[in-house]
């Protein structure tokens, strides 16, 4: 047990029906770190997030928030704030009785109230809209609604599940980093729970890559991003160029694979004859540049995405060779077309295969 | 809101649809409704209002008027205390459990009041299994008889009308979103506080409709009492029938009629005035 950690999860455990939803997860969060439980749905970062709330009781397993053993308190006395999904904002209520509803159950003085509503009111741009009702609100809103409700009462912890799914890009965009901000600047301590990969990129200092009921890779996005620990976390966290092969032998410090394209290496160590996996995000994939490999492949289809072209070139079954770029001053390749595809030993990642 | 304003009825022709109805209700309760109320204020040298000053003046009318209003608050009451807490029941409950509970509450209104109350009368008897049950868990000393008294009434008429306390709540506690009590949880309230802030005043609107329906049941049931305690225990709706059937006098019953209609109303209105200012916003 770390001193630093604030928020403690010690192998939390969960079965629904004889089916393991949980199967003893650990997770640190240090004070004021902003954390993403990331997983397709299933993952169990749902379930996670409610055994912290206190709304889900876990079979097994230890949470510790500030020092305190909270896994056995009902949610009302765990100091543990959630921003829901759907929002949960009570309808029969307005817009500054929302966010008094903490304040007032937890026997706040009356005269602390209305100055702590008017505060959170403006913090989250809504000082206008104070006796409106909740149900005239726009999503966007209502999110910010959800949001200052949970913060007003000041938890010890909040946490998100996936409370931008229902607002629209442009939007969704916007309010994470006002969110981000607005975390940052009340040192508020989260969990946000989400399934969309750029969400978490975006906002978290830490991810937590979830895959049936475990914690594949916890680390900084960077890291994620660039050092996928399992072959999941690397198909989950952004876009690869996959090529299946054998390992045939070991190179000092690097891997050599026989692929479908030749010999190609990879840092780390395999025994010889196992079924690997080698992958490259396809940014780090020059186009008809000098590199530590020259494979040459032809063009499927070229995507157009605004500041970057995507290039997807014909492979083997079950391979992939896809290139992101944003220099092509020639304009769109046709497809057809035959390039030479090349990128650095260094960048090459290598799992096992499934 | 739309700006808009509703559309007139008369370019709608959606609203055409309510005609049928309107006119069945003309005829078959209004214009007969109407013709009760002249009946009593119509004397032999025409307009007078004597009927309800002599009805008033009679102290026995006004025990009348307690019996109906003091068994139709407890049987409301006694429906609400057992409705509320089954409707939340029916509305969590699982798929099939919540269909076979349907069933349960639904079928027993094809049944007749008038065989219900036969078969309460079985019930409260003194050898009946009320009484022998309350013996049985030491609360009486010995068997006693529940027919015709208030308490047999209430217990009788309860279970007849508790269907119409059930199902309207249910109907509100079904839309709940079980997130909004989850939610006030997150927030530091105590499943007290949650319960009177967020689930009470959500469901008021079932309440409502759930009391006016019982309430107004209960207020004008005639053969339940007629059955369950007798001619000793009257009310304005057995002394309304009595008056058309028994002895024939047709102003007494006007009067009473109108007297329990208005009652009624003011009260079932009234109340639900008075629920949904307590309730704030909730519409």
């Amino acid at each position: 047990m770390t001193s630093d950690s604030f928020l403690d999860v010690a192998g939390a455990e969960k079965a629904f029906g004889g089916v393991t939803v949980l199967g003893g997860v650990d997770l640190r969060v240090a004070a004021g770190e902003f954390i993403s439980l990331l997983g397709p749905s299933g993952c169990g970062k749902t379930t996670l997030l409610r055994i912290i709330a206190g709304l889900l009781a876990a079979d097994r397993g230890s949470i510790r928030l500030d020092g305190e053993e909270i896994g056995a308190r009902p949610p009302h006395r765990r100091d543990v704030g959630v921003v829901f999904q759907n929002y949960a904002l009570f309808p029969h209520l307005t817009v500054a009785e929302n966010i008094a509803f903490g304040l007032k159950a937890r026997k706040h003085p009356a005269g602390e109230i209305g100055p702590t509503v008017r505060r959170f009111l403006s913090l989250v741009h809504l000082t206008d809209f104070a006796d409106r009702s909740v149900r005239a609100l726009s999503g966007g809103q209502q999110q910010r609604v959800a949001v200052a409700r949970a913060l007003a009462v000041k938890p010890k912890l909040l946490l998100l599940d996936e409370p931008f799914s229902a607002l629209d890009r442009k939007l969704r965009e916007n309010m994470q980093i006002e969110l981000r901000r607005l975390l940052r600047e009340l040192g508020i301590t989260a969990v946000f729970v989400t399934h969309d990969q750029d969400e978490a990129l975006t906002m978290s200092d830490r991810i937590a890559v979830m895959n049936r009921g475990a914690i594949e890779q916890l680390a900084e996005p960077a890291t994620i991003y660039r050092s996928p620990a399992t072959a999941f976390v690397l198909e989950f966290v952004g876009l690869s160029s996959r090529i299946s092969g054998t390992v045939v032998g070991q190179d000092y410090e690097h891997v050599v694979v026989d692929t479908a394209y030749g010999q190609l290496r990879a840092p780390g160590s395999f025994v010889p004859g196992a079924s690997v996996v080698l992958a490259v995000r396809p940014e780090r994939i020059k186009v008809n540049a000098p590199g530590d490999y020259a494979l040459v492949a032809r063009l499927r289809d070229a995507v157009f995405q605004g500041s970057k072209v995507q290039l997807h070139f014909e492979a083997r079954d079950g391979d992939h060779l896809m290139v992101e770029t944003a220099d092509l001053s020639d304009g769109l390749p046709a497809p057809g077309t035959e390039m030479r595809l090349g990128w650095a030993v260094a960048d090459t990642l290598i799992y096992p295969a499934s | 809101m739309t700006p808009k304003s509703a559309p007139s009825p008369w370019r709608d022709p959606v609203a055409l649809l309510a005609a049928p109805a309107v006119l069945y209700l003309l005829v078959i309760y209004a214009f007969p409704l109407l013709w009760l109320f002249m009946k009593s204020l119509t004397g032999p040298t025409g307009f007078t209002l004597q009927p309800y000053v002599s009805f008033l003046g009679d102290p026995f009318n006004w025990r009348v008027v307690g019996n109906t209003l003091r068994v139709a608050a407890w049987v409301t009451v006694v429906c609400f205390l057992i409705g509320y807490p089954a409707a939340f029941a029916l509305a969590r409950a699982g798929a099939v459990l919540q269909i076979v509970m349907l069933v349960a509450i639904i079928l027993p209104l094809s049944v007749g009041a008038v065989v219900k109350a036969f078969a309460w009368q079985i019930v409260l008897r003194r050898d009946g299994i009320v009484s022998q049950i309350l013996v049985g868990l030491g609360f009486w000393d010995e068997p006693q008889r529940l027919l015709f008294t208030e308490t047999g009434l209430v217990l009788g008429a309860a279970n007849i009308f508790l269907p119409f306390m059930i199902l309207p709540i249910y109907s509100v506690v079904k839309l709940i979103d079980p997130r909004l009590s989850e939610a006030g949880a997150t927030l530091g309230a105590t499943p007290l506080y949650r319960f009177a802030h967020v689930t009470l005043p959500l469901t008021l609107p079932g309440i409502v409709s759930g009391v006016a329906f019982v309430f107004s049941m209960s207020v004008s049931m005639f053969v339940i009492p007629s059955l369950l305690i007798g001619d000793r225990f009257q009310t304005l709706s057995t002394l309304t029938g009595r008056s058309f059937l028994l002895m024939r006098n047709e102003q007494l019953g006007s009067t009473t009629a109108v007297i329990l209609l208005v009652l009624a109303v003011a009260i079932v209105v009234g109340s639900t005035w008075l629920a949904r200012r307590i309730g704030g916003s909730t519409t």
